[in-house]
């Protein structure tokens, strides 16, 4: 097992969450960057989503209950390392980005909830992880370490989308305002969705929508035209209009942005999008399964 | 029946919208279709989400495409409802204590006594028209228009668990203490999301559900 020394001000087992259980209310949760997690998971020789820590804000400090191969992976750090069992490891600090992640060769094996082992605090699904919490970790994997290809390219300013369901509903001022503003990520901003300040901000419509589903990286503007990206743990439902959303292959760009950060957007086909991500690495969990919906 | 739009959700869902505006004829609609989809199991759909006037498909678009998908399910939809598109869903009755905070307000304003706020949201059978926002939350309607009122002037920081609340058309349970701007006119002891149960949300989509005052 694994036993939390000091914990830094987040910490939280994550895996890829849960891609088939928005029927019941429950978002896809899991990982904010699923890059770096599935990187890490597959430098100790783990399949990609198995269960690893996610942390942010500040360090920490662990102990290995047994000898294990550990990966850290995020913005600005790619690491594997042998620990001897009692060993002791500081996490450090995020500085060139917001989260980073540590994957344990045969991942962590706390219980499955609906088929993830994601942390949901919301629901009271898992919980943060503080100073003397001890984690368990699964039998040691026998897979082969391998090298994450596609990295994202964090430093990059820009994310691209692609057009949201109510694209049409903006004018076009309203959607070229949205490209060529620089927009800074406000201090609200956590694991549900990251607010967006700018100094115009853009037109919403006045339309009064039903409410209907979201997703992660759903860019949203609310009457205050200041937009809000939906992030991992976001309603699966919303009124807002969507007038974009953000790509999978940038999701990790977004959720790495750090608070007063700046960033622009850049619109790609549905097309592009989709072959982006055709090309990289296993992103998605294979999991969800017709058998799960209700 | 004006044929239904269908757009990209992002890279990893569509939505398909009707035109029309909310209404339990569009919703009927929405549920057929999410039907029909279901039952074509296409294995590259991970998820669906009905709402009121949309049906959202999750899928995994390392298996099928925007386009042929979005054909493929545009054909699977064609055609209005029929009744053999309606698998009927679970009926609920839940008991309700009516003693909410903000239960002799809404009689206030509603120019009703509280004995006649309780018999009219008890008084009529509501169908599930969305679950989500939060894990468990299921917008019920419609409610009785002598009940509708518009959301609270602030929000409440934290509502408990098991509140009944209305606004609006609409009315629903809080499943978890969450920060919350509808009327709280009584509260049930039921659990509304388990995640150790199949499903794990107690309201699905087409269930009807009818409070009962004890």
């Amino acid at each position: 097992m694994i036993s939390i020394v000091q914990a830094p001000a987040y910490l939280a087992v994550q895996d890829l969450g849960w891609p088939s259980s928005r029927s019941a209310g429950m978002p896809l949760s899991g990982a904010m960057d699923r890059w770096a997690l599935t990187a890490a998971n597959l430098m100790v020789g783990n399949a990609p989503d198995a269960a690893a820590l996610e942390w942010a804000l500040t360090g920490g400090r662990l102990r290995f209950g047994r000898d294990t191969q550990v990966a850290v992976c995020g913005p600005g750090v790619s690491t594997t390392l042998a620990f001897p069992a009692g060993g002791e490891f500081d996490l450090v600090r995020p500085t060139e980005g917001r989260f980073l992640y540590l994957a344990v060769s045969g991942g962590l094996d706390v219980p499955e909830v609906l088929g993830s082992r994601s942390t949901y605090m919301p629901a009271g699904i898992g919980h943060r992880l503080k100073a003397g919490d001890t984690v368990p970790m699964g039998a040691p994997s026998k897979g082969r370490p391998r090298m994450p290809a596609g990295a994202p390219n964090y430093e990059s300013g820009v994310v691209r989308v692609v057009a949201g369901p109510q694209r049409e509903l903006f004018t076009s001022p309203a959607w070229e305002r949205f490209l060529e503003s620089t927009w800074r990520v406000s201090r609200a901003s956590d694991r549900m969705g990251y607010r967006l300040e700018g100094d115009v901000p853009v037109a919403a419509p006045a339309a009064d929508l039903p409410s209907e589903a979201a997703c992660v990286g759903a860019v949203q503007v609310p009457p205050d035209g200041l937009p809000i990206v939906l992030m991992a743990d976001g309603p699966t439902v919303g009124g807002y209009p969507k007038i974009a959303v953000v790509i999978s292959a940038d999701l990790p760009v977004m959720a790495q942005r750090a608070v007063g950060g700046s960033l622009r957007f850049r619109e790609v086909s549905i097309e592009e999008s989709q072959a982006m991500l055709r090309d990289t690495v296993p992103l998605r969990s294979a999991r969800g399964t017709w058998s799960s919906l209700g | 029946m004006t044929r239904p739009r269908i757009a990209p959700l992002g890279d990893g869902a569509l939505t398909i919208t009707w035109p029309g505006g909310i209404s339990l004829e569009t919703h009927r609609q929405v549920r057929a279709a999410a039907h029909r989809v279901r039952s074509a199991q296409l294995p590259a759909v991970r998820d669906l989400v009905p709402a009121y006037t949309t049906l959202s498909i999750f899928y995994d678009c390392q298996s099928a495409d925007y386009e042929t998908l979005a054909r493929r399910v545009g054909e699977l939809i064609e055609g209005d409802a029929a009744d053999a598109d309606f698998p009927p869903g679970r009926e609920h009755r839940i008991r309700v204590v009516y003693d909410g905070p903000d239960l002799t307000d809404v009689a206030r304003e509603t120019g009703l006594s509280v004995a006649e706020v309780v018999a009219r949201h008890t008084g009529r059978w509501y169908d599930v028209y969305l679950v989500g926002f939060v894990p468990g939350w299921a917008y019920l309607g419609e409610l009785d228009p002598a009940l509708s009122l518009p959301r609270r002037g602030s929000p409440r920081q934290r509502v408990p668990a098991g509140s009944v609340a209305i606004a609006g058309a609409q009315t629903g349970v809080y499943p978890f203490a969450t920060p919350g701007g509808w009327h709280l006119i009584g509260r049930t002891d039921v659990s509304l999301f388990d995640p150790t149960r199949t499903p794990p949300a107690l309201f699905q989509v087409g269930d009807r559900v009818r409070f009962e005052a004890t």
